[in-house]
């Protein structure tokens, strides 16, 4: 049974969260400020927490990094600060997802369900395989051809996967759609098209829990594309 | 065109009568001009005669007379009589027997002396008639000599010869015996020597002596001194030879042009004299008159002439149809009594066909025949068209310039062009032409007149007039227009002129302060140098320390003020400055105001208080938006959390797998309006958010292509849903501009989801990527033009369509904050690009523009 402890001032919020988790199977322990969920935390054993940042007594932000002395569970930030700024501080001070309100219930769900999985299986991750890539989550076999994201399978194209592949292997590195062309399609690119922009956007739909705002495949908008280095 | 042609008719009524009216003016003048000339011309006649050019007045003519009975044909015909009996006596002189002898004899003493009554005895030498003409031609010489007595004696004659004349000579019963003008034919003559001077008796003196030189001898081959015994003598024998001498030649060549003009058969004069001297009858006639008596002459003379005149003393007749009266004849004929006798016959008559041209007659007909029947009524005509001028003047003066009237009856009055030159100008150019005028006239036309022909003279006088009336015209309507719209006076310069100085009298009236600054110290100063300056001049050379001192006082007082003058330009300098830096921007610039005075302070300080203003006013302004931001933000996280909840819970009854198809209408709509309501909260946050500056840009290099590329391969199925192809243009692989990556793309989605939400459904969306260059300033500038059919007409003003919560359709039906546009306007400003919207018809144009970065050379 995996302990899932949701707070939130806002108890209709919890509530439904409580619903939606529950249909997947989760246990949900609920709290109502920052005090609360650190005292939860300390009497039942949690797997997961997901924590609004704005909160009466004890803030989201200041309860993280509370928790953060002692605790390496994966923690989903559950804000309507929507801003780059807040987000940034949230990953920042020890928070291992952020999601915005008002939130797709499924996409919430989808990210528990990664996280969780990422911090379960990701420590027996050990095995050494040349043809083995990794990047976050997102791993790629590359002598199976098989393609997962926190574990599930992912089915590509043989496009897609080649892309993917060598946006994988060269992490960081932003990849222009010419050159992306060039190295899958060996042919020199005379006045490419968005071919490579429409593969690119179907790996997203693919791999990415919200396409728009990928956690893999970046779009570095008017450069290029690129995995980013994890 | 038609419309407005029709317009312009409507708009000045009377117009065309004007202009006619105008031109039947000018017409009229110019024909009265031709008129008048022609009278002036027509008054009279140039004739060229016997007498040379001469003028005859025909004025006075009446108009329905014949040629014959005018004066002007009795004035020919008077001229004639008197070349003609003039003639006759002159025939007399060089005459033998009708014909030319250059032998004739003459007796110088008697021709001398032909006007008066010949003595019985008299001192004379007779020389032939040629010899006596080539001797005045020739000219005489005479030489002072110096003679002695003896010398004298040598050289005159020792007696007088001495001529006398038989007076009692009874060979002779008529009234007259002899002429004086030629003696020889009718006179005897007897040389008596007489008056010996005798040398015993009287001793002649040394004396200084003027000699004639012989140019000829006598008839008798004799000198001059040899017919005299004395110089008294001497002297007047030879004056009478010149006098003789040169009134033969004269009348020699009287003689030669009288024959020419009155030679038989070649001229309208026919003449007729006859008269008897001794017993000769001598007749002097262009007539046949062989073996005719008077009678059958005269009626000849009546048949083939028009008009005549006979005289007959010694019938006692005279008998003429012309005006020449008898009296008149004779006095004519007694100018010339040496040559004619009592007895003398004189017939003249004038042929009736005028055939020859020499005389004058026909050219005087012709001319009477032009002029003088119509004189009259050209000069009537002429009246009557001044009348008419003078009328249409009157007329035009009262139309001239009314163009129509407005509703209220007032006149309108249309003024031309040359109306705006200014009074005085129009005045000066007229007296300036008057003045042209009245020297053409004086100086040129007077002397040209005379030589031109009567038909030059008409056109020039016609055209000259003209030319004046035209000129008058121009100048006399202008005036009656700008009297009328009482532009007189204020297009004059007088009055410009009276204004500007009031102007500035008013001016110096309201800033006497400024004024009496300014003018009161410059007048000190300059009073000061005056001052100075006549010290100076004054004490220059005899006292010299008084020179120094205002020398030294000037100089002083000089560069004092140049120093003041510095300090005040510089302080103004620096005020300049600190305007210049707050207006650029610098609102926290302050004008140094040490050492300043006067004015440059109050301005320096002015200058940093409107700095602090704008300072504080961009702060407040900047604070009210950055507050407002803040506010938008917490509301907007206010509103957030409960649409958190009710999304969620909608979504919760969505899975709840409600049957009633009402109610899963219902939570459909709640869905979708939840939804929007969460995408109005954060185009709202970051609507604001950029308007308030409150965004940090990451510049970098973006690839356009590369961008646009991404964008349509974003929107591949967005479009495909809608059916829209999107046709990308590029000019190169490579565009790019500075700009923000994640800020760009916004720009580009917001674009892409308005074609997405309102383009026709099956049409092509065209985006073009082009390079501009700015003319001016030579920069590289990126167009970016997005094409697309609107699927609804657009019914809004393009610039108001980047205002927020504008929307193409008005009934906010489709998804949409309406802030897409607004927000993409915002990002592209603030990464230094202009978006620009156009529409045209359907047609949906966006169009961005950025500054192309221009791709480094390795």
């Amino acid at each position: 049974m995996t302990n899932i402890l949701v707070c939130d001032d806002d108890k209709e919020i919890v509530d439904a969260i409580e619903i939606y988790l529950n249909q997947e199977g989760y246990h949900i322990y609920k709290a109502y400020d920052g005090e609360q969920a650190i005292q939860v935390l300390k009497e039942q054993n949690i797997h997961l927490l997901i924590i609004d940042i704005m909160m009466p007594k004890l803030d989201g932000i200041h309860a993280t990094l509370k928790i953060r002395e002692y605790s390496s569970i994966p923690i989903i930030f559950l804000s309507a600060k929507s801003e780059d700024t807040d987000k940034i501080l949230g990953l920042n001070i020890g928070a291992d997802d952020y999601v915005t309100k008002p939130f797709n219930p499924l996409e919430l769900v989808a990210r528990v369900k990664s996280n969780l999985r990422r911090y379960t299986q990701l420590g027996n991750l050990n095995v050494e395989n040349n043809a083995l890539f990794t990047a976050g989550g997102l791993c790629i076999n590359d002598e199976t051809k098989e393609v997962t994201v926190d574990g599930e399978n992912v089915k590509l194209t043989p496009i897609e996967y080649n892309i993917l592949l060598l946006l994988v292997k060269n992490q960081g590195k932003v990849f222009s759609i010419n050159q992306i062309y060039e190295s899958i399609w060996n042919e020199e690119a005379i006045g490419a098209d968005n071919t490579v922009a429409v593969h690119i956007r179907h790996i997203r739909e693919k791999i990415e829990i919200n396409p728009k705002e990928p956690r893999y495949l970046k779009v570095v908008w008017g450069v290029g594309y690129k995995i980013e280095k994890q | 065109m038609e419309n407005e042609e029709a317009k312009k008719h409507q708009k000045k009524p009377g117009t065309g009568i004007n202009t006619f009216l105008h031109v039947l003016q000018q017409a009229v003048i110019f024909i009265a001009a031709i008129l008048a000339v022609m009278v002036l011309c027509g008054s009279y006649v140039v004739i060229e005669s016997g007498n040379g050019t001469q003028l005859y007045n025909i004025r006075n003519e009446e108009a329905d007379t014949k040629f014959e009975d005018s004066k002007l044909f009795n004035k020919l015909l008077g001229n004639s009589i008197t070349d003609v009996v003039r003639y006759g006596a002159i025939r007399g002189q060089m005459e033998t027997d009708g014909e030319f002898d250059g032998k004739k004899v003459i007796d110088t003493t008697a021709f001398a002396g032909r006007y008066n009554s010949l003595q019985s005895e008299y001192i004379t030498a007779r020389y032939y008639l040629d010899d006596l003409i080539n001797w005045s031609k020739n000219g005489f010489t005479y030489e002072d000599v110096y003679m002695t007595g003896e010398e004298a004696d040598q050289f005159l004659s020792r007696f007088n010869l001495v001529t006398t004349v038989d007076l009692d000579s009874d060979s002779y019963s008529g009234s007259a015996k002899y002429l004086n003008s030629d003696l020889d034919s009718a006179v005897v003559i007897k040389d008596v020597s007489g008056n010996l001077f005798d040398t015993g008796a009287y001793q002649r003196e040394d004396e200084n002596v003027t000699v004639l030189r012989n140019r000829y001898r006598t008839v008798d081959g004799k000198n001059i001194e040899d017919h005299v015994a004395i110089f008294d003598e001497y002297y007047k024998l030879c004056a009478n030879i010149k006098q003789t001498a040169d009134d033969l030649a004269l009348n020699y060549n009287e003689y030669l042009k009288y024959q020419e003009l009155y030679q038989p058969g070649q001229s309208n004069v026919v003449y007729f004299i006859r008269k008897t001297v001794g017993d000769d009858v001598l007749v002097y006639t262009n007539l046949d008159t062989k073996a005719k008596n008077l009678t059958v002459l005269k009626q000849e003379l009546l048949d083939s002439c028009m008009r005549s005149v006979y005289y007959d003393p010694v019938n006692m007749t005279y008998e003429t149809d012309t005006q020449i009266e008898e009296s008149t004849l004779r006095y004519v004929m007694n100018g010339f009594d040496y040559a004619y006798p009592e007895n003398t016959q004189v017939m003249v008559g004038i042929r009736s066909d005028l055939s020859y041209a020499q005389d004058g007659f026909n050219k005087a007909r012709n001319e009477f025949n032009k002029y003088v029947p119509f004189l009259g009524q050209y000069l009537v005509c002429a009246v009557v068209c001044i009348i008419i001028y003078l009328l249409l003047l009157a007329l035009l003066t009262v139309r001239e310039g009314v163009a129509g009237r407005k509703e209220s009856g007032e006149v309108i009055i249309r003024l031309h062009r040359e109306d705006r030159i200014p009074t005085e100008i129009m005045i000066a150019a007229a007296g300036m032409i008057v003045f042209l005028v009245y020297m053409l006239i004086s100086r040129v036309i007077n002397t040209a007149w005379q030589s031109m022909g009567n038909n030059a003279m008409i056109a020039f006088g016609a055209v000259f007039v003209l030319a004046v009336s035209l000129l008058f015209s121009f100048f006399y309507y202008s005036f009656v227009r700008r009297i009328k719209a009482g532009t007189l006076w204020r297009d004059s310069l007088i009055r410009r002129f009276g204004k500007w100085v009031l102007k500035w009298i008013r001016y110096a009236y309201r800033h006497w302060d400024l004024v009496l600054r300014v003018w009161v110290p410059f007048g000190i100063f300059v009073l000061f140098h005056m001052v100075m300056l006549l010290v100076i001049s004054a004490g220059s050379l005899y006292s010299v320390p008084r020179f120094l001192i205002a020398m030294l006082i000037l100089i002083v007082v000089d560069i004092q003020i140049g120093i003041l003058i510095y300090r005040s330009a510089r302080a103004r300098q620096t005020i300049l400055e600190g305007i210049r830096k707050i207006s650029e921007g610098d609102t926290e610039y302050k004008v140094n105001e040490k050492g300043m005075q006067g004015d440059n302070l109050v301005m320096a300080r002015a200058v940093n208080s409107i700095g602090d203003s704008v300072k504080n006013a961009v702060e407040t302004s900047m604070k009210d938006e950055r507050l407002k931001a803040d506010l938008i933000t917490n509301v907007s996280h206010d509103i957030k959390t409960p649409l958190t909840s009710i999304i969620n819970y909608v979504d919760l009854i969505k899975r709840q797998n409600v049957q009633d198809p009402q109610i899963r209408e219902y939570i459909q709509v709640l869905d979708a309006k939840s939804q929007r309501l969460k995408q109005l909260t954060d185009d709202l946050v970051e609507a604001s958010k950029i308007s308030s500056g409150n965004i940090v840009l990451q510049w970098e290099k973006i690839n356009l292509v590369e961008l646009l590329h991404q964008t349509i391969g974003e929107f591949s199925e967005k479009f495909g849903e809608k059916r829209l192809y999107p046709v990308f243009n590029s000019p190169a692989d490579n565009v790019c501009i500075l700009a923000d990556s994640r800020r760009i793309w916004r720009v580009m989605e917001n674009l892409f989801n308005n074609i997405y939400k309102y383009a026709l459904e099956g049409t092509r969306v065209y985006i073009d990527l082009e390079l501009r260059q700015d003319a001016e300033n030579h920069e590289k500038w990126v167009v970016l033009a997005v094409k697309n059919i609107s699927a609804k007409p657009l019914k809004v003003n393009p610039n108001e369509l980047t205002e927020r919560f504008i929307r193409g359709d008005e009934s906010r039906t489709t998804e949409g904050s309406g802030l897409g546009l607004s927000i993409a306007k915002n990002l592209v400003e603030i990464q230094k690009g202009v978006l620009e919207i156009v529409m045209d018809g359907d047609l949906f144009k966006v169009n961005l523009y950025f500054p192309l970065l221009e791709e480094q050379i390795n």
